[in-house]
């Protein structure tokens, strides 16, 4: 955890080891809840700095529109006893599902802004970081998910063709939504974490 | 077109009925004029009537004709023309109409005619009514003008939108092909918006008739998004035929076409991602089924307009420019919310400093300046085109991600055999465009890379070859190219060089001129001609030239050694423009006629040999040797021609140096050397030496060894054949500076009023400029006093002498005080300053002549005056002693002392020794006041300071005056013997006494005290007064008058000095003399208490003196 960030993040994407083998999930718990919690310090600072980009009302202070959605990234927010119930398997397709679709969004935002902001190279090296930081993680539960034995789910591009045509005003509010609800998932996947790293001890 | 027809036939019937109505009134104004006399109501009235009654008859008449025969056209070729058809006619009723047109002919029709567009001019026309009323036939006179030309109405053949543009397209037919001629047109185009159409545009468009069909477009931009409200487009048309002289009017207006959006079910804003000019005004609209509540700008809110439904739009006016994500349009609904982003800016400016230019004439570089910035950014950025016009060839500009102000740049390959280039450069943005243009001749834009891979080989000792790689294609074109050469300590040398440009890019220069053995530092930069612009400098190069024979032989001097016998011989390394190479060793020889000393190999950091010569006069040269070989000998001869007449000068720096001169010398052919040292160094002095030309006359010195308040000796030899001739020798400072000793003095001598002092030179080395004199201060002063610290704050009391003759080493100082203490200071000084000062105290002898003279006089005089009184008395003894003390007084001869008689004379109350008055026993007694009595020493104290104290102490006394007589006599009774002795010595008192006494006393004394004894007085001044009574007198003239010894007789009950009793005398008993004294008689008579202070004073003592002491 306080591994320099590089340094960190690179053991963190290497692909996860001998898939043959059967390895002890408490290895990959942990080193997904370090990643995850070094990723939850830098969300509302990803959110600030995009909001502070996008012009006012959305760079007012104390800007927020929960009532945006998109409906190709999957809301982190659930009631507290459906996630308490998830099991394992549910749990980590869950996230995986979930920080899959915010790779491509992180993905897609960082190309709009780039249009929209080509000006502010911190906000478009934030994005580029926060996706990799995304995929790292999908890494890291991906390991997870083969410590215990559990299947991988496909990867998806649960992007398709619709957002392309996106108005500047969409693709603003989109990217509202995907550095919100990264925020959101990374918040709920530290929590996934934690609960897997008590359940399944080093 | 029914509805327009009928008020136009009315009015034409109107009109007709006016035409009758004044033709009937004509004759009944008439009438009426002659009837007004008689004005009567019923006149009026009447007249009325029968109006109505005439114009019903002729209506009625009329309703049985055709009649209001109305014709229109709306091609020109076509007259329609309708009438009224009679009012009994029924609806098929059938007429005849017939008209000339060149030829009669009829027509049988039933309401309206179609004919043929007449000739101009009137044509009449018959309409005949075919049925039973047949004589009822209508003639009208048509002309063209009365004929209205109203064309059909347009027919919108298209509306369409381009909701992205908010634009509407309409489209139409003129039908021109129906017009027989061309004329113009004017459409009158109307928008209609919302569902209550409102009018929101009204254009007129003109286009002209060409015969043909022509379908016509009209564009129209509207303020609003299309999407937000349906948009209606109705048109008309007026033509204006100028050979038609009908009326023309506008034909009705095209049935209304509309544009609507349909909307999705969502919500939307338009428009979307608007790119808008900063300033200009917008309208963004929210089409919605839900309700808005809000709708900002930015952070600004702003009205909400109602449209159609729940649509709402707002006006934006006067946008300001847009950050670089754009301004952000936002509507807010209950729980949701919906936007759009404008982005607002400007169009490209035209690009600023367009220049082009090459490197290598392969390739152009155009930069330029984009100018003022567009605010758009991303997409929306400006795009640069550079098109060259001659070939055609265009290259873009790839965006930039990071627009900067600075200039932009784009490569454009250059094109064989092409030089002259038109470039334009496209500046477009979604804004609008703009754009630059230069024509440049290429060969005349270059501006060459720097050159590289400099490399530098030898030619020869004094040239090299620079050769260095220039990449770039100028087969074609000159270079001027551009060397620099620096070397060291030296202003660096340009030197251009032309060549012409070669493809391979090396190209090579030779650079002569150049010393040998020296580093140079090359550096290169080329342009081309026609000059554009200087390449950079090149790296630079280093190189050291090769050596050559050293050009001149080392500078020598030679110095015989101080025993001598040896001469030494100095040289100076050659400086390295002469050395031309490393000096390895030097070559020394010495040659006369006779012989020839040599010293080879001295190798190079020695610059000096000696070598044993005997006196003759030899010749030395010496030579330089390098690696390449031997410098040609310097030559300079041993023997020095005495010089005679030499004065030692003085010389002191002049701005940069010491200025030698010396007069032009006709016999010195070779040259002047001056030489120099420091004065105190040892012989062979020689620090340097300089060599000065033949003909000079003058030189200035410097040399960095210099150093302020250093004595330099300077010597200018001039050069003859023989040698060299000693000419001027100086002494000289760089810098003068104060001493910093004070020069060593003593006092030779001292008298009771002079000093004389003396004192030693100030070595060289610590006088440090040239003494120019000495100052002497004195004043009195004792060694611990402080005022001579202020010595020169120029106190009037200390005296200065400024010494400047500089050899003379005493001074005397005359007139002083004897036996006081000076204070000496002297300090020598240059004209650096003032050096520091020595200070000493010399107190003066005594006065020892006057002394003598003070003590010698007195005793002398003292001496004379006892010996003279003692041969007088010796040779007057028998008649003294036959006067004063006669065996037997004879009273008859008591004249001895009747001389006092005269003095007393006058003095009614003096009765000394005068016989018959004196009584025996008789005592007078005078009263008086006592005074402190006073004994005057009259050697210690200065009679003339004491004198007048004295008298005023005793101005008011009453001395007791007795008369003298009857003691002495009493005495002489009791005891003769003692009476002569103290008569004898009575007479030395008396002497000395008026010596002092009678000069005031006389003054004094005589005028209160008439009774003042003038007889023996006691050599104790007793002045004792008394304030007593009878009882107390004798007592009295006992103290006063009686015989006392000399002794002191204070000290006797005076315990000490000092001691109170001493000075509070008025209580003090004092006794005189002892019980056994010959005056104890005043032992058995006790004093007076006021008497005793009185006598206390009495008589010469220590005590006394230490008593009045303080009273002085």
């Amino acid at each position: 955890f306080l591994l320099p960030a590089p340094l960190c993040l690179l053991t963190l994407l290497l692909p996860p080891l001998g898939l043959g083998a059967p390895m002890s999930p408490a290895e990959p718990i942990s080193q997904a809840y370090s990643l995850a919690l070094y990723m939850q310090k830098n969300t509302s600072t990803l959110l600030q700095t995009y909001l502070q980009c996008q012009g006012s009302p959305f760079s007012d202070p104390g800007f927020s529109a929960p009532e945006l959605q998109l409906g190709s990234l999957p809301p982190a927010a659930v009631s507290f006893k459906t996630w308490h119930a998830l099991n394992d398997r549910e749990r980590l397709s869950c996230a995986q599902g979930a920080f899959l679709a915010l790779t491509q969004h992180l993905q897609l935002v960082g190309d709009d802004q780039s249009d929209l902001n080509p000006g502010s190279p911190i906000l478009l090296a934030q994005l580029g970081a926060a996706r990799l930081r995304a995929q790292g993680l999908l890494g890291n539960i991906a390991a997870i998910m083969t410590a215990l034995g559990l299947p991988i789910p496909p990867e998806e591009d649960t992007l398709g063709l619709v957002p392309f045509g996106a108005s500047a005003f969409e693709r603003k509010c989109r990217g509202y939504v995907v550095t919100r609800e990264y925020g959101h998932w990374t918040d709920r996947a530290v929590r996934d974490l934690a609960l897997l790293k008590a359940k399944y001890p080093g | 077109m029914p509805e327009d027809y009928t008020p136009d036939v009315r009015t034409d019937y109107i009109a007709q009925m006016m035409d009758i109505s004044l033709y009937l009134k004509r004759p009944s104004r008439m009438g009426d004029s002659k009837r007004m006399r008689m004005t009567s109501n019923f006149q009026w009235l009447l007249l009325t009537v029968l109006l109505l009654y005439l114009m019903n008859q002729v209506n009625s008449q009329k309703k049985r004709t055709p009649r209001d025969l109305k014709c229109i056209t709306n091609n020109l070729q076509v007259w329609d023309c309708s009438w009224r058809a009679p009012s009994g006619a029924g609806h098929g009723a059938a007429y005849e109409v017939c008209f000339e047109n060149g030829s009669h002919s009829c027509y049988r029709l039933e309401k309206n005619i179609k004919l043929p567009a007449l000739l101009p001019g009137d044509h009449e026309i018959t309409i005949n009514p075919l049925h039973d009323f047949g004589n009822f036939i209508s003639k009208f006179t048509l002309n063209e003008k009365n004929v209205s030309l109203i064309p059909d109405a347009p027919e919108i053949l298209d509306l369409s939108a381009d909701f992205s543009t908010s634009t509407l397209h309409l489209k139409w037919n003129d039908k021109g092909s129906v017009f027989p001629h061309h004329s113009n047109v004017i459409w009158e185009i109307k928008v209609l918006r919302k569902k209550n159409m409102e009018i929101v545009k009204l254009v007129t468009h003109n286009t002209t008739l060409n015969g043909r069909d022509t379908v016509h477009h009209w564009s129209w931009i509207s303020d609003m998004p299309l999407e937000c409200a349906t948009h209606y487009v109705g048109i008309r048309c007026y033509i204006d035929d100028p050979q038609f002289s009908g009326r023309k009017e506008w034909s009705d207006w095209s049935p209304l076409k509309n544009i609507s959006w349909s909307p999705a079910s969502q919500t939307k804003v338009f428009p979307q991602d608007r790119v808008l000019l900063v300033g200009s005004d917008i309208t963004v609209c929210c089409v919605t089924q839900e309700k808005v509540l809000s709708a900002q700008i930015g952070s600004t809110y702003c009205p909400l307009i109602h449209l159609d439904g729940k649509n709402v739009a707002i006006k934006i006016r006067n946008i300001s420019a847009s950050e670089s994500s754009g301004t952000n349009v936002v509507f807010s609904v209950e729980d949701n919310m919906f936007g759009t982003v404008i982005f607002a800016g400007y169009p490209p400016d035209i690009p600023q400093k367009l220049n082009c230019e090459t490197y290598d004439l392969k390739e152009i570089i155009c930069t330029w300046n984009p100018g003022r910035p567009t605010f758009l950014v991303g997409p929306r950025n400006t795009s640069y085109t550079l098109f060259e016009s001659f070939s055609g060839k265009y290259v873009r500009f790839k965006r930039v991600e990071l627009p900067t102000n600075e200039s932009y740049q784009l490569f454009f390959q250059m094109l064989p055999n092409q030089e002259i280039y038109n470039f334009t450069l496209n500046a477009r943005n979604p804004l609008g465009q703009s754009e630059s243009t230069l024509l440049v001749n290429i060969t005349e834009k270059v501006h060459p890379h720097i050159p590289t891979s400099v490399k530098v080989k030898d030619i020869s000792s004094t040239a090299v070859t620079l050769s260095w790689h220039l990449p770039g294609s100028f087969a074609k074109i000159k270079l001027l190219c551009q060397i620099e050469i620096n070397k060291t300590n030296s202003v660096h040398e340009l030197r251009n060089v032309t060549m012409r440009g070669i493809e391979n890019s090396s190209y090579l220069a030779a650079v002569d001129k150049l010393n040998p053995y020296t580093i140079y530092t090359f550096r290169i930069r080329c342009c081309t001609d026609p000059f554009w612009k200087w390449s950079k400098w090149s790296n630079e190069k280093q190189y050291l030239t090769t050596e050559a024979i050293p050009s001149k032989g080392p500078d020598t001097w030679r110095e015989w050694s101080s025993d001598g016998k040896n001469l030494i011989i100095y040289w100076k390394p050659l400086p390295i423009n002469e050395a031309n190479g490393k000096i390895l060793s030097y070559n020394v020889s010495c040659s006369s006629d006779e012989e020839t000393q040599s010293l080879s190999e001295i190798p190079d950091p020695q610059h000096k040999a000696e070598i044993q010569l005997d006196k003759n006069d030899y010749i030395i040269s010496v030579v330089a040797k390098n690696s390449v070989g031997s410098s040609p000998p310097s030559k300079i001869a041993s023997m020095e021609i005495p010089n005679d007449d030499l004065k030692i000068e003085q010389a002191v720096r002049m701005g940069n140096g010491i200025l030698l001169t010396w007069n032009y010398d006709p016999n010195v052919t070779c040259d002047y050397v001056i030489k120099w040292c420091n004065s105190s160094r040892s012989e062979p002095c020689l620090m340097d030496w300089k060599k000065v030309p033949s003909n000079s006359t003058e030189t200035i010195i410097e040399s960095d060894q210099f150093r302020p308040g250093v004595r330099y000796n300077f010597f200018v030899y001039g050069c003859r054949n023989q040698g060299y001739q000693l000419l001027r020798s100086i002494i000289g400072y760089v810098e003068e500076l104060a001493p910093v000793v004070a020069p060593n003095f003593t006092v030779e001598d001292t008298s009771a009023d002079s000093i004389l002092v003396k004192w030693e030179e100030i070595p060289v080395e610590e006088l440090r400029g040239f003494l120019r004199g000495y100052l002497f201060y004195f004043e009195k002063g004792e060694r611990d006093t402080s005022k001579m610290r202020v010595l020169e704050s120029g106190r009037s009391d200390i005296k200065v002498k400024n010494i400047t003759d500089i050899s003379q080493k005493t001074l005397r100082i005359a007139d002083l005080q004897g036996k006081t203490s000076y204070h000496l200071v002297l300090r020598a000084y240059t004209d650096g300053g003032m050096g520091p000062e020595k200070s000493m105290f010399v107190v003066t002898k005594e006065n020892s002549v006057g002394l003598i003279i003070a003590i010698l006089i007195p005793v002398a005089v003292a001496v004379i005056v006892g010996v003279v009184t003692s041969i007088l008395c010796y040779r007057k003894r028998e008649w003294i002693k036959e006067t004063f003390y006669p065996d037997i007084p004879n009273p008859e001869n008591c004249k001895a002392l009747q001389f006092q008689k005269s003095v007393c004379e006058g003095n009614s109350a003096l009765k000394t020794l005068e016989m018959n008055p004196c009584t025996p026993n008789n005592v007078e007694v005078l009263e008086t006041r006592s005074t402190v009595p006073k004994i005057e020493d009259t050697e210690i104290i200065s009679p003339v300071a004491e004198r007048p104290e004295d008298s005023t102490d005793a101005q008011p006394e009453n001395h007791v005056v007795v008369s003298y007589c009857p003691p002495v006599i009493e005495e002489e009774i009791v005891n003769p013997g003692a009476d002569e002795a103290g008569g004898a010595s009575q007479v030395i008192y008396i002497d000395i006494q008026s010596m002092y006494q009678p000069q005031a006393k006389p003054e004094e004394e005589p005028e209160n005290d008439p009774v003042v004894g003038t007889g023996y007085k006691p050599q104790m001044h007793l002045l004792v007064t008394s304030t007593v009574e009878d009882l107390a007198a004798d007592d009295d003239l006992d103290k006063t008058a009686g015989y006392r010894p000399q002794a002191n007789v204070n000290t006797w009950n005076l315990v000490s000095p000092d001691s109170p009793r001493s000075t509070d005398s008025n209580s003090e008993i004092v006794s005189f003399g002892s019980p056994c004294s010959i005056n104890s008689r005043q032992f058995l008579i006790p004093p007076k208490d006021e008497d005793s202070p009185k006598s206390n004073g009495g008589g010469w003592s220590f005590t006394n003196f230490f008593q009045n002491k303080p009273n002085d």
